[in-house]
């Protein structure tokens, strides 16, 4: 479950946490992508700032097409100005970035349209994308009150949300009062939420800027589906911290 | 149909399933269960199997959507992957209030589907892609 992110995590973790993990294998997450799995079919909504969100999905999807070699289709509303300063490390091969299809939906309309199209054979060759990504998912919701979540098996999906129920102030908690945000969960396995580290340690950690990343599986599926709970890694971690220097690269922590 | 549902439904549908294979129709005790376990909902499904208002469509490309004749005569298109209808009862019971677990179209689809009596027909990819798009009705 959201094997996608966490490799992302490992990837751009720092260095003192990379040696002592030694289960850092990006290729490990592969094997659960191959088709026939009926494990692969994981959803995530990301939770938090938007445009660290938006940086988190380009590695996700640059992650996701240069290490597992998936085809990837990426949803949003602004056009891509730049990559991740982060990305400039690991030097993906132009040929990867070729595998990720980007597309301006600019309407919720539109993006119905495009993900509902995606089995069309124009779209399937040579093999029908394997991630789906959805940047700002809010942009798209607006203050329409008919959402159709783009949820699409067997195929992963990452969106990225930000609450109109600020919960910047208040902790994670706060975000259940939001309504839509109650609909989509139902329809998400796992939430991945951006918390801004205010604390002490934060503030003297000086110029960088500290986020804590939580991941948590959503109800439904936890109650409904028990098979696919016992499949999930007992060990793996729920909780990250990620670091964004002042040039914009980040770099995660295991906490 | 990916279920959704609490374990007491799933076994619900699989006795129904059962019974049904056998001697062609749902036995009291299981539809009085049914009542129990779903509500008003569960005669007014009964009534759209009745009808025949169930149909699965396909598409070459392999994808496949359920449409349900509403009681109004309106279609409405129900998801295989995701637990999800357009029509009004579903946005306000389920999604706002969470007064239940579904409405009585997706009712309909589970116990077309334990019963095997849903119509089957076949559409074109582009014509399947408008049905799940849910931009206009096919
Ligand atoms: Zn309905």
């Amino acid at each position: 479950m959201a094997d996608i992110l966490t490799s992302v995590f490992r990837t751009f973790m720092s260095q003192t946490d990379v040696n002592k993990d030694v289960t850092m294998d990006p290729h490990s997450a592969c094997s659960a992508l191959l088709p026939g799995d009926s494990s692969v079919s994981s959803s995530v909504l990301l939770l938090g700032d938007s445009s660290i969100s938006r940086s988190l999905l380009l590695l996700s999807a640059v992650m996701a097409a240069s290490e597992l070699g998936v085809r990837v289709v990426f949803f949003t509303q602004t056009q891509i100005q730049s990559l991740p300063v982060s990305l400039q490390k690991c030097v993906p091969s132009p040929e990867s970035l070729k595998k990720i299809k980007f597309s301006y939906p600019r309407t919720l309309g539109d993006l119905l349209q495009q993900v509902a199209g995606l089995h069309e054979s124009q779209n399937t060759s040579p093999t029908p994308p394997s991630l789906i990504i959805v940047d700002r998912l809010e942009g798209f919701l607006g203050r329409e009150t008919t959402q159709r979540s783009p949820s699409s098996a067997p195929c992963r999906l990452i969106a990225s949300f930000r609450s109109d129920v600020d919960s910047e102030h208040a902790g994670g908690e706060s975000s259940a009062t939001d309504p839509i945000l109650d609909v989509l969960d139902r329809y998400f396995q796992m939430r991945c939420t951006l918390d801004r580290d205010r604390s002490y340690e934060a503030a003297a950690a000086g110029l960088k800027e500290l986020w804590n990343v939580y991941l948590s599986a959503t109800g439904i599926t936890e109650d409904a589906c028990p098979k696919e709970r016992e499949d999930r890694p007992a060990a793996a971690p729920k909780e990250w911290q990620l670091s964004i220097s002042p040039d914009g690269s980040m770099e995660f922590k295991m906490a | 149909m990916r279920s959704f549902l609490p374990a007491v439904a799933e076994q619900l549908f699989r006795d129904i399933q059962k019974a049904y294979q056998e001697t062609s129709q749902i036995p009291d005790d299981l539809l009085i269960a049914l009542k129990f376990v779903f509500g008003p909902c569960a005669l007014q499904a009964l009534d759209l199997v009745d009808q025949h208002s169930v149909t699965c469509l396909s598409s070459p490309s392999g994808r496949k959507a359920f449409q349900v004749i509403g009681g109004s005569g309106r279609l409405y298109t129900c998801f295989v992957s995701c637990h999800y209808c357009p029509c009004p009862a579903f946005a306000y019971t389920v999604l706002r209030r969470n007064e239940g677990p579904l409405c009585k179209h997706i009712l309909a689809v589970y116990l077309c589907q334990a019963m095997a009596v849903t119509q089957q027909e076949s559409v074109s990819d582009p014509q399947m892609s408008t049905l799940l798009s849910g931009t206009a009705p096919l």
